[in-house]
């Protein structure tokens, strides 16, 4: 099967570069001048492999990187103007798999493409999955959006990171400990109390009955979970 | 020989804490302070010495007398041993009187303390009272107490100088870095086409037919005049940065300008529209015509760029003492919050950025000229509709001599 090949750059003259290489080596083209758009076109068309330009308006190659790695484990190569050795390294920290410093040359961009898609043949590649559902809750990690029935909830960037945590790990009690490093850093692995506030105002903005949490659970001395939904009949 | 002083009250010590927190200067609450507090806590004179680190010497900052002290003026004790003393034992220090002289002014009770920050001496404060009353344990405590809030706000208010110090030198290294930022993008963008299409053109495993080929050629070869253009600018830029620009200054008629000009976009941009109204005649201005038309030039292509389908119309009137020109374009016009930056320089609306390429340099290199000639340059619009640039120049002739210098 012909691997499909998703380019994001907002500047028309690179997008025409990558395509016109990458089409002679047969491979299928689509570009996108955004990031915003990037991650939907993701969502909606499962690329093989995404080749993401850092510098964009609306939404940055980083930040799109770190959309699509919520749903999706497609190949990233991220496109930078930036070399600095801290660029990329945050690049490969929220998930991308390699980079090309611009300026580059076309037989670097070949290499790498190739050598990026021998690493990641499609069947390794778990299910896409861009909604997840949980009782009356509905998570679009395309968009970063959450819904309660056909409400949206309005999550400050703390909240919504820490329900995806849950939603990631499905039946799994996560210790207070994890949850802290994870989403507020290795610093704060014993600053139980903002972890409670937060789940506490998760909680307020989440349940039907706070008192009587559905989604977010408490396992005393545990931990927390999102328990596994059982289908009724 | 002296009666006792009222107690301090706690609502005394509230009012302090008040008058301190409101503070925007150490001086003026200890004027508040001193106020508040009489008769409670009384003195002849007040002073405050602060150390200056760099040379180890006390210098008075802040001097108050009253009654007796007030009188004395120079001729009495102000306490330059004593602080002296504190600074070297660094503690409270208290001194009487021992002979009984007849005269008041002869028999200072001194009160000194430090002034600290953490383990630092930062300086010291002396009450000095003549002839008594003799400085209670309540008063020397009072007086610690006020040393050390003193000292906490004159703390910050150094920190605070210290902080606008900092921050005023951040702004000019981030300007610095933003000016770096951008230049290495607009270098390596041109050469990121330049090396991209070459070694794609070089690519061993990969055929392209002769259009093709042709295609990536011209790519190449505009991507080298982009640059070669940017390098022309920031030259420019630099020159009228440093003030090294030579003017050739002479005679300008600028209707002959004007029609060069639309002669010269009829033939190079026959698509654009340009309108031309000029009421005659007008007069004659010293200038530099090269220069004037680089300036014109660049305003019309900025029109071109981003109003592309919008007739360019100019018009130039003379007033009493200057000729007014107008470039109007019907285009998208620019927002508000633009248009105080776009004479700066690599300013370049976020939107116009994506939309066409361009340095960021024109307009700047447009002020510095039009400055040079003593005249001014600034743009109105409506977003939406459109975009005017304004340009006026004095007539009759500046002194051409003066002009680059006045910049």
């Amino acid at each position: 099967m012909t691997p499909h090949i998703l380019v994001v750059d907002d500047e028309i003259q690179y997008q025409h570069l990558l395509r016109v290489n990458l089409e002679a080596e047969g491979y299928i083209v689509s570009t996108c001048s955004d990031g915003e758009s990037a991650v939907e076109f993701v969502a909606n068309n499962q690329p093989d492999l995404v080749i993401l330009d850092v510098m964009m308006p609306r939404l940055d190659g980083f930040t799109a990187c770190e959309r699509i790695r919520q749903f999706s484990n497609v190949p990233i190569i991220m496109l930078t103007g930036k070399t600095e050795e801290q660029d990329r390294v945050h690049g490969l920290n929220l998930g991308a798999d390699d980079y090309i410093a611009k300026p580059f040359s076309a037989t670097e961009l070949i290499a790498r493409v190739r050598a990026v898609l021998r690493r990641f043949s499609p069947q390794e590649r778990a299910p896409q999955q861009r909604y997840f559902t949980h009782g009356n809750l509905r998570i679009d990690f395309a968009r970063a959006e959450v819904w309660k029935e056909d409400k949206p909830i309005y999550l400050s960037a703390t909240e919504y990171r820490l329900l995806i945590q849950f939603a990631h790990n499905l039946g799994k009690v996560l210790t207070p400990e994890e949850l802290l490093a994870a989403i507020w850093g290795e610093h704060y692995r014993e600053d139980k109390e903002i972890l409670w506030v937060s789940i506490a105002r998760l909680r307020q903005k989440l349940e039907d009955n706070p008192h009587s949490p559905q989604h977010i659970v408490t396992r005393s001395g545990l931990g927390y979970l999102m328990p596994p939904i059982e289908k009724e009949s | 020989m002296s009666k006792s002083l009222p107690p301090i009250e706690l609502s005394d010590i509230y009012a302090i804490g008040q008058i301190l927190t409101q503070a925007t200067d150490w001086k003026s609450a200890l004027d508040k302070i001193i106020q508040r507090i009489r008769p409670a806590f009384i003195f002849d004179n007040l002073v405050v010495y602060l150390l200056d680190p760099r040379l180890n010497v006390l210098e008075v900052t802040y001097a108050k007398a009253t009654g007796r002290g007030h009188s004395a003026q120079a001729e009495v004790a102000w306490g330059e041993t004593i602080s002296s003393q504190v600074l070297q034992s660094r503690c409270t220090i208290l001194q009487e009187p021992d002979e009984t002289s007849e005269e008041r002014l002869k028999r200072p009770y001194l009160l000194a303390t430090p002034l600290q920050i953490h383990q630092e001496i930062i300086g010291t404060i002396v009450f000095i009272r003549f002839g008594g009353p003799a400085f209670t344990n309540e008063a020397i405590q009072f007086g610690e107490y006020l040393a050390g809030n003193l000292s906490m706000l004159i703390n910050y208010q150094n920190k605070e100088h210290e902080l606008s110090t900092v921050e005023s030198l951040r702004r000019t290294l981030r300007a610095q870095g933003d000016f770096i930022a951008t230049l290495s993008h607009e270098i390596r963008s041109p050469l990121g086409f330049i090396k991209g299409y070459t070694t794609t053109l070089l690519r061993p495993d990969a055929q392209w037919d002769l259009p093709t080929q042709q295609q990536f050629l011209r790519i190449i070869d505009q991507e080298t005049d982009r640059m070669e253009k940017l390098l022309q600018n920031l030259l420019d830029s630099a020159q009228w940065e440093s003030g090294r620009v030579q003017m050739d200054w002479q005679p300008v008629r600028i209707e002959a300008l004007l029609h060069d000009l639309t002669l010269r976009f009829q033939t190079h941009h026959p698509e654009l529209q340009i309108e031309l109204h000029i009421e005659q005649p007008l007069p004659l201005i010293q200038g530099d015509p090269r220069r004037l038309s680089q300036v014109f030039d660049n305003i019309v292509i900025n029109s071109l760029k981003y109003a592309p389908n919008s007739p360019v119309i100019i018009s130039a009137e003379r007033t009493a003492n200057q000729i007014e020109l107008c470039f109007e374009d019907h285009g998208p016009g620019i927002s508000a919050e633009y248009l105080p930056m776009v004479f700066e320089r690599f300013f370049r609306g976020p939107e116009q950025a994506v939309r066409a390429d361009g340095s960021g340099l024109g307009l700047f290199i447009c002020r510095q000229i039009i400055l040079a000639h003593q005249g001014d340059i600034f743009i109105t619009s409506q977003p939406g509709e459109g975009t005017k640039v304004h340009i006026q120049l004095p007539s009759p002739p500046a002194d051409p001599a003066l002009s680059v210098e006045a910049r």
